[in-house]
């Protein structure tokens, strides 16, 4: 085995901490060599590289939630990993799963849509113009301690079940997320680079665009992200009490008939929806705001 | 008078006129809209919205369905302290316990409250217990994250300097990281609150919708009611605002104990 630099780099790494093996000491190398890839044997780089502590953190959970399962011989109330598993199977086989997530992620991302359309402009209004901020700011206040839930019970008599209801609901909880950014981003923007641009003879909206904008974006990224959060939480309960389908409603659907895999591995998906759209939004941030932490703060 | 003084004296009046415009131009025009509707409407406006807040206020269950929600919150976020601080704790002081427990704190961050009910209301029924959890599940994250990011910042000289003076570990805690600590739990108790009352509302709301109208109580069980029995809008809206008000309480009381317990801090 020729072993690259790099390779034999990882493998001394992960000797050394196989040697402090359960020991107390802690070292900041730890935390970066895989641990878990076990023998530094023959190991290849590249597998040696990978951290294997997440896949043992959820090994160790499946075990204790089996054993747990098991133990309580509740099949309803707790089934075990494995059931959740053939569930999520029959499930993913018969197309529930793409069909009740394909209906929650559109409705997601129609109601991300119209938020953004509401919100930026009016942030960009509000931010730039202290006449209007003073009129608006307190009808805005007035109105965010309301939380969107509280709105499902006069939206269902509005809407009634169906699309609108739920879109409605994340439309108003993105809403204000993306607005109070917005505005601080927008508040946040250097006056002198305002100045200095003005002083050049560049017009108001050349100003607005190579200016504000790109000073304002990483405080809407970081709205946009809490947006989505916000979001993603809400629709879970606008389905559960007002929609036909999706996930929301897929989940309460197979409580009532007592299916407790299936409300599992409708969870599940949930979970992983919710998970792998922060990472894409997590990426996404790095590429539009490279200069910024994941706060929106400049480093 | 001076004309200075008088335009400096009436800048605060402008402002709170300028602030009220808007929401007062609104109601009017909602009271107007309303008006011009036939007598047997369903539609809510301001001024039915006063009366129906009178007749619940006095006798009509609001205050206590408003306190037995707010009783829920406290326990499920007192259970949500508890848990949340002192793994806290661990998870921010131990970088092994941390890397361990991660992946599983970010596997479940993602689950709303409202996807956990139906497990809640599988294990507990459509009671007090169920809502609890979702409580205690909704206030949970922000108070980990939170004390996990203010433990791990904890200046390593001090908790250097404590153990010298051989403090035990439960003194090193008590008087060196959590004082330390203390802005971040502050902060993620107050988010915490938010989203225990943005949860309990959701709870009862669903709990209310697929018991049937069943046991569960409180402020969102009374909304469910209002909409699916007696269909009363303007009783909504009552509730709504009450709702919105609890919220900004909670908001300003955590906001002043903040200021109140870390004076250092504006």
């Amino acid at each position: 085995m020729s072993a690259t630099p790099s390779a034999s780099a990882a493998l001394k790494m992960d000797q050394a901490t196989t040697d402090v093996g359960g020991g107390a000491a802690q070292t900041g190398d730890r935390a970066r060599s895989g641990r878990g890839a076990a023998s530094p044997g023959g190991v290849p780089g590249w597998l040696a590289r990978i951290d294997f502590t997440p896949l043992r953190s959820f090994a160790i959970l499946l075990l204790v939630w089996q054993g747990v399962a098991v133990w309580t011989a509740s099949p309803i109330q707790l089934p075990t990993p494995l059931r959740v598993g053939a569930a999520f199977l029959d499930l993913a086989a018969e197309g529930e799963i793409t069909e009740h997530a394909l209906v929650s992620v559109t409705r997601l991302v129609v109601s991300l849509a119209i938020a953004v359309v509401l919100a930026v402009p009016l942030g960009f209004l509000m931010g730039l113009n202290r006449k209007i901020d003073a009129f608006v700011d307190p009808l805005i206040e007035l109105l965010r301690p309301i939380s969107g839930i509280a709105w499902i019970p006069l939206a269902l008599f509005i809407f009634g079940i169906g699309d609108v209801l739920p879109v409605f609901i994340m439309v108003y909880v993105a809403f204000f997320a993306l607005l109070l950014n917005t505005i601080s981003g927008v508040r946040s923007v250097d006056p002198k680079l305002i100045a200095a641009a003005r002083t050049m003879g560049v017009a108001r909206p050349m100003i607005l665009a190579k200016v504000v904008a790109p000073a304002a974006l990483p405080a809407i990224v970081v709205g946009f992200r809490l947006a989505f959060a916000g979001a993603w939480a809400a629709i879970v309960a606008a389905e559960l009490i007002g929609a036909p389908n999706g996930l929301g409603f897929a989940i309460e659907w197979y409580r009532e008939l007592l299916m407790s895999p299936k409300v599992f591995a409708f969870i599940l998906v949930i979970a992983v929806i919710g998970y792998v759209c922060d990472l894409g939004l997590r990426a996404l941030q790095r590429r539009l705001t490279p200069w910024v932490d994941e706060a929106g703060h400049s480093s | 008078m001076t004309v200075a003084a008088q335009s400096f004296s009436s800048r605060p009046i402008a402002a709170v006129a300028r602030g009220v415009a808007l929401p007062l131009v609104l109601l009017l025009v909602w009271q107007a809209w309303a008006s011009t509707l036939p007598a047997n409407t369903r539609a809510p406006s301001p001024a039915q919205v006063a009366r129906a807040f009178e007749t619940l206020a006095i006798g009509g269950g609001l205050v206590g369905a408003t306190l037995q929600s707010l009783g829920r919150v406290m326990l499920g976020f007192l259970i949500a302290l508890v848990l949340g601080v002192s793994l806290g704790v661990l998870m921010g002081s131990s970088r092994r316990v941390s890397r361990n427990l991660d992946p599983i704190v970010e596997g479940f961050r993602p689950i709303a409250p409202m996807a956990i009910l139906p497990i809640a209301i599988l294990w507990f029924g459509a009671g007090t217990p169920a809502a609890l959890s979702i409580v205690a599940y909704a206030a949970f994250f922000p108070l980990l994250l939170n004390t996990i990011h203010g433990v791990s910042r904890v200046d390593r000289k001090l908790l250097q300097a404590a153990r010298t003076m051989g403090l035990p570990l439960h003194a090193r805690i008590l008087r060196v990281v959590l004082p330390a600590a203390l802005p971040s739990i502050m902060l993620g108790a107050r988010l915490a609150m938010g989203v225990a009352w943005t949860a309990i509302i959701a709870a009862e709301l669903a709990v209310g919708a697929k018991s049937g109208g069943g046991s569960s109580g409180g402020l969102g069980q009374m909304m469910f009611v209002f909409y699916a029995y007696s269909i009363d809008l303007n009783n909504i809206v009552v509730c709504m605002i009450v709702v919105g008000v609890v919220a900004l309480l909670i908001d300003r009381l955590f906001r002043v104990a903040e200021r109140r317990l870390m004076p250092w801090r504006i």
